[in-house]
């Protein structure tokens, strides 16, 4: 039992799922409703990026800024041209979320248009090596890397500044925070565009380290429901903790299978297991823990 | 003296460190008319929420009929045969004014799964019996001619009053009314209340939040005072307005 | 490919997913309950289906005992699931039915994991023409709808179907009326689960081989788009619904076969049915068809009554 790797692994995981997550539990908390097209927002980053560096032949920093932006827009284009008309014209949380069902068909649909369906893969070969008992590929440390800089700079910008601030405020009181003068519309934009962006670089280092597929998105998209759930919807520090809590039972939770001569096929059950107990029996998630700020 | 219908007892419902209401005791006898006064926030509407089982209290108990029914939920409440009108009446916007009523009807046997579908005769027949019944009510309250219309079509005053008729098709006991007349013009608060009278003298026993004193002077038995989650004051109408306590009551208010 | 085999084959699509759009417009449209694991119960269906046909017993009883498992297990599911709020229930509804086909995926032992299993069909006349066969699914598929139908339009139309509908615009208003909204939205979820399984089964012996690929979120989706294109809380345009998007479906794979067209028209199916969503969730989101309004004599009592004044 290679502990080490086990624990790398979840490290890897659960940077994957923070990323991922971040943009989800905040779009969630602002707008008050699950927006399935995360997935696409995650997909569409990754090709993008594939577009960039395999197509047009550009370095690494382009792809991950041509990703985050792309995604970024979308996000913001999601909001301002679907959910915000019809939260408008009073829609239900089940309308929303069908919409956005029906926006990811669009999106999945668009990029398999484009790029078609078969499994695309990066040229690039990643150079692995050997730490003691632990077996590091370089795509996943710079992953783990990203997760740490989503979390210090997200921390930064939602504790000092002044945008930040406001979120935070429009998430835990919206009457409040729009009786302050707190432009709710630039808010909720904001949050829309950062979150997808996020969801963007996700999609990216997915499609890095393993392949592109127009579904890519939906393969994380019910773990990372389970990371924003487990973290507390709206809670950022929430879905951090969850991400790597997530990560590290799914891999130990892989050990565990493979031990017990049952079908890794379980491990995405692991996190729809864990988002259905949160729901059933603390539907708050973690919140509770972080109500210090 | 007989025991009074609705007993509470040392009610006490916290909301944070709130005490919304803090350990309120009301008798509402049989065929009675009680009103229940305080200014806006005294918890007034918080102590119907628990008596219905909206909200559970922290502490005490409510006993209708001598039987003890603070835990039960709102649907057995009802079952008891209690009915409630919301302050805003929160009528079934897509369905017609008939169908509203007709959902307050009790012990329908189309209401089960089986007889719905098996046994139908059964409760058409019911369905004609309590729509003429409904019919009857709305005629009361000049509502007769929006039967089919959907309760949504309806003005603030026209909902107001299909709130209480939909109460009273419930047949109950004791009917908890949350602001029958707000909202509506004086004229019209007045026929409400004279409605209300009516049914008394029929049976029913009435709880009435209100903030106009002029009626409840006219129509009610008992007036209860609430200020901050307890009970000030109470006794008939008249001694009550009159008392000091009542008059610091509401003009603390400013 | 024989024209009119594509057109028998559209028909007997439309009558199995109208089956699971009226269960849905039962728990949806009527009840307002959230369901996005319908998939879950049609795969409940037709996996039962396929694996009790094997023993031999007649297809009646396998269309019954698929339909009564997968209600059951609707029932089980609803008693936690039912006191969550709408996208909570819409959440974990959508992770059960993954969890459902990952464990038929994983655990070959129960219908041969991702390898599928063949289901015979229900009536099989020997020698019978392919024409023929279709039509004979189509008889047996419609006669199906035709019970769902009438089981639903007779429930809608009771005062059951007032309470469901007062339960689905305010809850709490319809139990201070004394109507214990658990009991109701659990027998709702119950039978719209036994109905969604009936059709899983219907379409297991139609389609011949089941395998995991075959029930993906992407069914539950489809369904819901019938029931919001047609008109919730109207079996009518429930069937309407179901018509024009199967239509829409096997309408560009009819294409694909027959003209020439520039784009993939599968893809651009799926992005001209998200389009149309969005349009319909802005402009029209009652739906198609106005939601019906309950029909029992106490209606016939008020038109009387509106005549006579």
């Amino acid at each position: 039992m290679n502990w080490a790797q086990v624990l790398f692994n979840s490290c890897v995981t659960g940077s994957l799922y923070l990323i991922s997550a971040v943009g989800l539990t905040l779009t969630y908390g602002l707008s008050r409703f699950p927006n399935f097209a995360h997935a696409e927002f995650m997909a569409l980053g990754a090709y993008v990026g594939y577009w960039v560096t395999e197509q047009l032949g550009l370095g690494f920093p382009f792809t991950f800024i041509a990703a985050f932006l792309a995604s970024g827009v979308l996000g913001f284009l999601s909001y301002k041209g679907i959910f915000q008309p019809l939260a408008k014209r009073g829609a239900t949380i089940i309308h929303l979320m069908i919409a956005s069902i029906a926006l990811g068909f669009i999106v999945r649909h668009s990029i398999g248009e484009i790029w078609s369906w078969a499994p695309l893969f990066f040229r690039v070969a990643w150079s692995s090596f050997d730490v003691g008992m632990l077996r590091v590929t370089d795509i996943w440390l710079w992953l783990i890397l990203a997760a740490v800089a989503t979390g210090v700079i997200m921390h930064f910008l939602l504790v000092k500044t002044k945008i930040g601030k406001a979120i935070r405020a429009t998430s835990s009181n919206p009457e409040l925070a729009l009786a302050s003068g707190i432009n709710i519309n630039r808010v909720t934009l904001t949050t829309w565009f950062t979150g997808a962006a996020l969801a963007g670089i996700a999609g990216l280092f997915r499609a890095a380290g393993t392949r592109l597929s127009p579904l890519l998105g939906w393969d994380i998209l019910l773990p990372t429901f389970a990371v924003t759930i487990l973290g507390g919807i709206g809670s950022f520090y929430g879905a951090i903790a969850a991400a790597f809590i997530i990560g590290l039972i799914e891999n130990v939770g892989v050990v565990i299978l493979v031990n017990l001569g049952l079908s890794t096929e379980y491990r995405m059950a692991i996190a729809f297991g864990i988002l259905i107990l949160t729901l059933l029996i603390r539907p708050q998630g973690l919140t509770r823990m972080f109500r210090g700020t | 003296m007989e025991e009074a219908l609705l007993r509470i007892r040392d009610i006490t419902k916290n909301f944070g460190g709130l005490h919304a209401v803090d350990g309120v005791s009301i008798d509402v006898g049989t065929e009675s008319t009680v009103g229940l006064v305080g200014p806006n926030g005294s918890g007034k509407t918080t102590l119907f929420n628990v008596i219905f089982g909206l909200h559970r209290a922290d502490h005490g108990s409510v006993y209708f009929n001598d039987e003890r029914i603070d835990h039960l939920a709102p649907h057995q409440v009802f079952a008891k045969g209690m009915a409630n009108a919301f302050q805003l009446p929160r009528l079934f916007h897509q369905l017609t004014t008939l169908d509203n009523m007709l959902l307050a009807a009790r012990n329908h046997k189309g209401d089960s799964l089986l007889n719905s579908l098996f046994l139908r005769t059964g409760w058409q027949h019911q369905e004609e019996e309590f729509a003429e019944k409904a019919m009857e009510i709305l005629e009361l309250l000049e509502l007769a001619h929006l039967n089919l219309s959907l309760a949504g079509e309806l003005s603030g005053g026209q909902r107001k009053l299909l709130e209480i008729g939909r109460a009273l098709m419930a047949d109950p006991v004791l009917l908890l009314l949350d602001e029958p007349a707000s909202g509506v013009n004086p004229i019209l608060g007045r026929k409400i209340f004279e409605k209300i009278e009516h049914f008394r003298q029929k049976g029913t026993s009435f709880f009435i939040i209100e903030h106009r004193l002029e009626i409840l002077m006219e129509f009610a038995n008992w007036i209860y005072v609430m200020d901050k989650g307890k009970i000030v004051i109470d006794g008939k109408p008249e001694e009550v307005v009159n008392s000091p306590t009542f008059y610091d009551v509401y003009m603390g208010e400013e | 490919m024989d024209p009119l085999i594509y057109i028998l084959d559209l028909v007997v699509f439309i009558g199995i997913f109208a089956i699971v759009a009226l269960s849905l417009n039962l728990e949806y449209g009527f009840t307002g309950l959230g369901n996005f694991g319908k998939v879950a119960f049609f795969l409940i269906g037709a996996y039962t289906y396929a694996l009790l046909i094997e023993t031999g017993l007649s297809f009646v009883l396998c269309l019954i005992i698929a339909a009564l498992l997968s209600g059951l297990i609707g029932s089980l599911i609803s008693l936690p699931a039912l006191r969550l709020r709408e996208d909570y229930l819409a959440i974990v509804t959508l992770a059960f039915g993954e969890i459902i086909r990952i464990v038929v995926k994983a655990e070959h032992w129960i219908a041969h994991g991702v390898w599928g299993i063949s289901v015979p069909p229900a009536i099989f006349w020997q020698g019978a023409s392919f024409r023929m066969i279709i039509v004979t699914h189509i008889g047996l598929i419609f006669l199906c709808l035709l019970i769902c139908f009438i089981l639903v339009q007779l429930l809608t139309n009771s005062p059951y179907g007032r309470i469901i509908r007062a339960i689905r615009e305010d809850e709490i208003a319809a139990a201070t009326l004394g109507k214990n909204r658990l009991e109701y939205k659990a027998q709702v979820f119950m039978m719209g689960s036994a109905i969604a399984g009936l059709g899983g089964a219907l379409f297991a012996q139609y389609i011949g081989y089941i395998e995991p690929y075959m029930f993906l979120p992407m069914l539950t989706f489809t369904v819901w788009i019938m029931v919001l294109l047609g008109g919730p809380a109207n079996n009518w345009g429930v069937l309407l619904g179901a018509t024009l998007v199967q239509l829409f479906d096997r309408g560009t794979k009819m294409v694909k076969d027959y003209l020439f067209v520039p784009v993939d028209p599968n893809n651009l199916q799926y992005i001209l049915l998200g389009i149309l969503i969005i349009f319909i969730l802005l402009y029209r989101p009652g739906g198609l068809l106005k939601e019906s309004q309950v029909k029992t004599k106490a209606l016939e009592k008020a038109a009387q009554w509106k005549r006579h004044s």
